[in-house]
């Protein structure tokens, strides 16, 4: 008899974004350091962040990929393709056929430095999804669609997704849920670093009312800008308020149990985990017993995002987001 | 400056026979497409700088400014820096001059979202 393993954790690349672009790593001595602080096996990768041959690698590249993954025995899990269908600002998006050739281009290149399945995004409309499908079964790889803020398991956008999954009914495809979309308020490290750049207390005390509201997150940020506008308030500090709108919405974390199903992969979207292991914005506890619980074996990825407001150590997040989340992992099942 | 707010380079300004080379970082968190890229503006000690005849290096490529909106499939790797040569503009070696650049992005998996990014510098002549 075979026991079904619980969720595997693993990292994301892009917690590393500060790292990366100020060149303090490499690719291969960021692997190296990710090795070496035991925050894989598994990892993700964003193929346009840290493959500069993307959307089309070379067989020197993936031999030397693949010669870095044995020597650091890490797990090539998942690998963030793009759907660029907007590539002339302003103008219409580009053809069907091509955007279908776009995603091609970059999973056979996934799959030639060994990752097990594709990340996509919903700017792929979901009637391309039949043209995929079949490819990405041939191909061997897995393609989730990441169901990020401000997404959720009632969106319109993954509800016309599912109608098309369950017609389809592929094991190619599936759901990978970013958790940004289900926040029980907004990280206070965002709050403290626009307080840092000088942001009035006013406006933050409007952006978090305005946010905890129901309704569409460009609808709320479209009404604090029409506030700001009116009171005057600069607009760096309205930027840095605004932000929050498109990261993070408030949405019922119990609703992900209606995709648990389908999904194949995980992002552990997260911005400051506390001294005594609690996530700031985002409640774990509430979310990972429905995975755990719902039968998911695959990876959870820790994706620290704190990233896009400030600069802390990145390494250290994910090693408390990482311990959160396998004590969350390790708690007896919630009785049905 | 948050690293991802960084547009000037750290190659900083260079005085070439092919007229000023400035360095640019892409301000996003992975490589886009030089399509969905603009340079909307430069400064040097706080005149505007004529981009019409303005180029752009990356690697061993180079296109004109003016068709930055072509290049669908050349790609900016988010690492590294492109390089914005502007003919005619001499600079003597060692001096100072304080630049200004502004470069909007406008990611193309995200319709109608255009990022703004200004910075200003005081940088050296290579």
């Amino acid at each position: 008899m075979t026991v079904a393993n619980g969720p595997q954790m693993g990292v994301t690349l892009y917690s590393f974004t500060n790292e990366w672009l100020t060149r303090q790593f490499e690719l291969d001595t960021l692997l190296r350091e990710v090795a070496k602080r035991n925050l894989g096996p598994n990892i993700e990768i964003i193929g346009f962040q840290s493959f500069k041959e993307f959307p089309d690698v070379s067989d020197d590249f993936a031999s030397y990929f693949k010669d870095l993954i044995a020597e650091t025995g890490l797990n090539p899990v998942s690998c963030a393709i793009n759907s660029d269908r907007f590539m002339k600002p302003g103008q219409q998006p580009i053809d069907d056929a091509d955007l279908v050739e776009y995603h091609k281009r970059q999973l056979r290149s996934a799959k030639k430095l060994g990752f097990k399945l594709a990340r996509g995004q919903f700017a792929l409309p979901a009637h391309l999804l039949p043209e995929l499908a079949p490819f990405c079964e041939d191909l061997g790889m897995q393609m989730g669609v990441e169901v990020h803020a401000p997404m959720w398991a009632r969106h319109p956008a993954v509800l016309e997704y599912r109608e098309m999954y369950e017609k389809l009914d592929s094991p190619a495809l599936g759901w990978i849920p970013d958790f940004g979309g289900t926040a029980r308020a907004i990280p206070p490290s965002l709050l403290d670093a626009a307080r840092a750049i000088g942001t009035p207390e006013a406006l933050i005390e409007i952006t978090k009312e305005i946010w905890a509201e129901d309704g569409p997150s460009y609808v709320k940020a479209g009404k604090l800008r029409e506030i700001a506008a009116a009171k005057g308030y600069e607009q760096a500090h309205l930027q840095a308020c605004t932000l929050s709108f498109f990261i993070l919405s408030n949405n019922d974390p119990k609703s992900w149990a209606e995709l648990v199903d389908r999904t194949i992969h995980i992002h552990g979207k997260f911005y400051g985990v506390s001294d005594e292991g609690v996530e700031e914005a985002i409640p774990y506890e509430e979310i990972l017993p429905l995975f755990r619980d719902g039968g998911f074996t695959g990876t959870i990825v820790s994706e620290w995002e704190g990233h896009a407001y400030c600069a802390v150590d990145a390494f250290e997040q994910v090693r408390r987001h990482q311990a959160m989340c396998r004590r969350i992992l390790a708690e007896a099942p919630v009785a049905a | 400056m948050l690293p991802v707010e960084r547009i000037i380079g750290e190659e900083g300004l260079t005085a070439t026979p092919r007229g000023a080379r400035l360095a640019m970082r892409l301000p996003w968190y992975r490589s886009l497409p030089f399509s969905t890229v603009e340079v909307a503006g430069v400064t040097l000690d706080g005149a505007p700088v004529d981009l019409t005849d303005a180029v752009v290096e990356f690697d061993d490529a180079s296109f004109p400014l003016a068709e930055i909106g072509e290049q669908t499939n050349a790609f900016w790797f988010v690492r590294d820096s492109a390089f914005l040569v502007l003919p005619g503009v001499q600079l003597a070696a060692d001096s100072e001059h304080e630049v200004s650049l502004l470069l909007h992005v406008n990611p193309p998996y995200i319709p109608g979202m255009k990022r703004v990014n200004p910075q200003t510098a005081t940088l050296r002549v290579n």
